[in-house]
């Protein structure tokens, strides 16, 4: 589902956040990204979907060629591609409705859909009551799960979770690996990002350990 | 699915509309300074020389005769005035006529005219002047000789008047054309400012709509029918403050507007043509200036 042959990426002021980086996650897989602060996670994920191009090496996703993608097709690649990002991107002055809606209607959902389809997903993460509220009043757990239903919309081939633990208490991280989980039984390939290795220990799953821009090691 | 999204493409449009606060107004206001300018240049012209074409038409040369002249007199001048090459043709007005005929150019202040007890008016002969003579310059020579004769009280052509009314038009044109440029281009500028701010205030937006798979155009339409509406409204919002400029200006002017021209179309608001033509050209201007901005502000 996705490979990555030898890529690099510098980033610019020779800011190395990757280097040689070679890996295959199968579909349907649930893979681990662990590594410390600043080893490369968001870096790696975000050459997935395209928000960056590597600077060395070739990127394969769902069988299309990231790195030679035309933007023609990029929507396309993106819709296929749920991410939580590390910092949510929640519009604070909207509603966490109008938050889902943002995006349902960006894949030109028709509204009748639309609506059960973004009631069904905040049911789903617990947040049918907040619906109404702006995620500014919302604590950081509920935020996170806004931020997962989002991901979801789009029914996404590939998740991308980049650290949808990050300040949650135990039992919640839990609650939310729990969800993710659902969501990979369900068929979607999920990558998930954290430097909790705790967590990764926890679950048991395939698991990429980046350090310093490098994959050290990697536990099927 | 159609209906959809240009729903959606309406309610962002109008929604970008009312979040843009203070520079969407700049940015109609520039719009509509560039086009009242450039429409009063336009408008001065247009009627300008629908007067000027009006008088080099049919008063080209007016010979005015003294109350006093006698009949023998009368005849030898229509004599000479017949066997003048460069005139076309010759009509005799009388006192009577003359009269008759200002009081229907004055129609509705005939008041005016209240209290004459005399008619001031002279009795004239009215030129025709063949084409290839309508130069101030033959004309000139034309009224010379002819104030020499017996009877003839004054000669008045108004060719020098055509003539350097023509080029002041001219002149009014350009000037115009280059202040309407300059005003356009400048406005075009505050239009592409206004909708790099609205960028900027949808950066977030923007961004999310990109990482979950927006089309470049799904992004900028919105943004450039924003620009356009607002160029479309300066252009209209400056033809509602030409028309009443106009208005106004023919109010203060008053009597004396309506006898200068009389029977002219000065009294002509720009026609439908025109007016449309402007509202599209701002239209136009406001679109161009945001994709201008879009082109140069929004990575996709
Ligand atoms: N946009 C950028 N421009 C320049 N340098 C960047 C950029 N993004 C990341 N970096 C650098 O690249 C390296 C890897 O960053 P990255 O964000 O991928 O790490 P991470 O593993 O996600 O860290 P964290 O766990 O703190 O989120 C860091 O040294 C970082 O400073
Ligand atoms: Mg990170």
């Amino acid at each position: 589902m996705i490979q990555m042959f030898h890529v690099s990426k510098t980033y610019p002021k020779d800011v190395v956040a990757l280097s040689d980086i070679t890996l295959h996650i199968q579909k349907g897989e649930f893979v681990f990204l662990c590594g410390p602060s600043g080893a490369g996670k968001t870096t790696l994920l975000r050459l997935i979907f395209r928000d960056e191009l590597p600077t060395d090496g070739q990127i394969l996703v769902n069988g299309r060629n990231v790195v030679r993608l035309r933007e023609s097709k990029l929507p396309a690649l993106r819709r296929s591609i749920g991410v939580i990002f590390q910092d949510f991107k929640l519009l604070m002055d909207r509603t966490v409705y109008d938050n889902l809606h943002l995006v349902t209607r960006v894949l030109g959902i028709p509204e009748t859909i639309s609506r059960r389809k973004i009631g069904r997903l905040l049911k789903e993460v617990g947040l049918l009551q907040k619906a109404d509220q702006i995620p500014y009043s919302l604590s950081g757990g509920e935020q996170q799960r806004v931020a997962i239903a989002r991901a979801l919309v789009s029914d996404p081939a590939i998740l991308l979770a980049d650290e949808p633990t990050g300040n949650l208490d135990p039992d919640l991280a839990l609650d939310v690996m729990r969800l993710l989980a659902e969501v990979n039984i369900r068929g979607t390939t999920v990558v998930v990002a954290t430097h909790n290795p705790k967590l990764v220990a926890e679950m048991g799953h395939h698991t990429l350990i980046l350090k310093q821009g490098r994959l050290v090691e990697e536990i099927p | 699915m159609l209906w959809e999204r240009f729903r959606h493409l309406l309610g962002e449009t109008f929604l970008n509309f009312r979040r843009g606060g203070w520079g969407v107004i700049a940015s109609i206001g520039a719009i509509a300074i560039a086009f009242l300018v450039t429409g009063i240049f336009l408008l001065l012209t247009l009627n300008l020389s629908t007067v000027v074409a009006r008088w080099a038409e049919d008063f080209q040369v007016v010979v005015f005769l003294d109350d006093t002249i006698t009949k023998k007199q009368r005849t030898l001048v229509q004599k000479r005035l017949d066997g003048e090459m460069a005139v076309r043709d010759v009509t005799y007005l009388s006192k009577k006529e003359a009269l008759a005929d200002f009081r229907r150019k004055i129609r509705g202040q005939e008041s005016l005219l209240e209290g004459l007890k005399t008619n001031p008016l002279p009795a004239s002969f009215q030129l025709r002047i063949r084409e290839q003579y309508q130069t101030a310059d033959v004309l000139g020579h034309l009224a010379a000789s002819l104030k020499r004769m017996e009877g003839i009280e004054d000669v008045l052509y108004g060719q020098e008047w055509v003539e350097r009314l023509t080029s002041l038009i001219e002149v009014m044109k350009i000037l115009g054309i280059v202040i309407g440029g300059v005003l356009g281009v400048a406005s075009l500028f505050i239009v592409a400012n206004t909708i790099r701010m609205a960028v900027y205030a949808r950066a977030q937006e923007i961004e999310i709509m990109r990482l979950v798979g927006a089309t470049r155009a799904y992004i900028q339409i919105p943004l450039i029918l924003e620009g356009t509406l607002q160029g479309g409204l300066g252009a209209a919002l400056a033809l509602g403050l030409l028309y009443a400029l106009f208005r106004g200006t023919l109010w203060q002017l008053g009597t004396t507007a309506s006898m200068i021209f009389a029977g002219t179309e000065l009294t002509q608001f720009l026609e439908a043509e025109y007016r449309m033509a402007m509202v599209g050209l701002g239209a136009l201007l406001g679109g161009v200036g945001s994709l201008v901005a879009v082109r140069r502000f929004l990575k996709v």
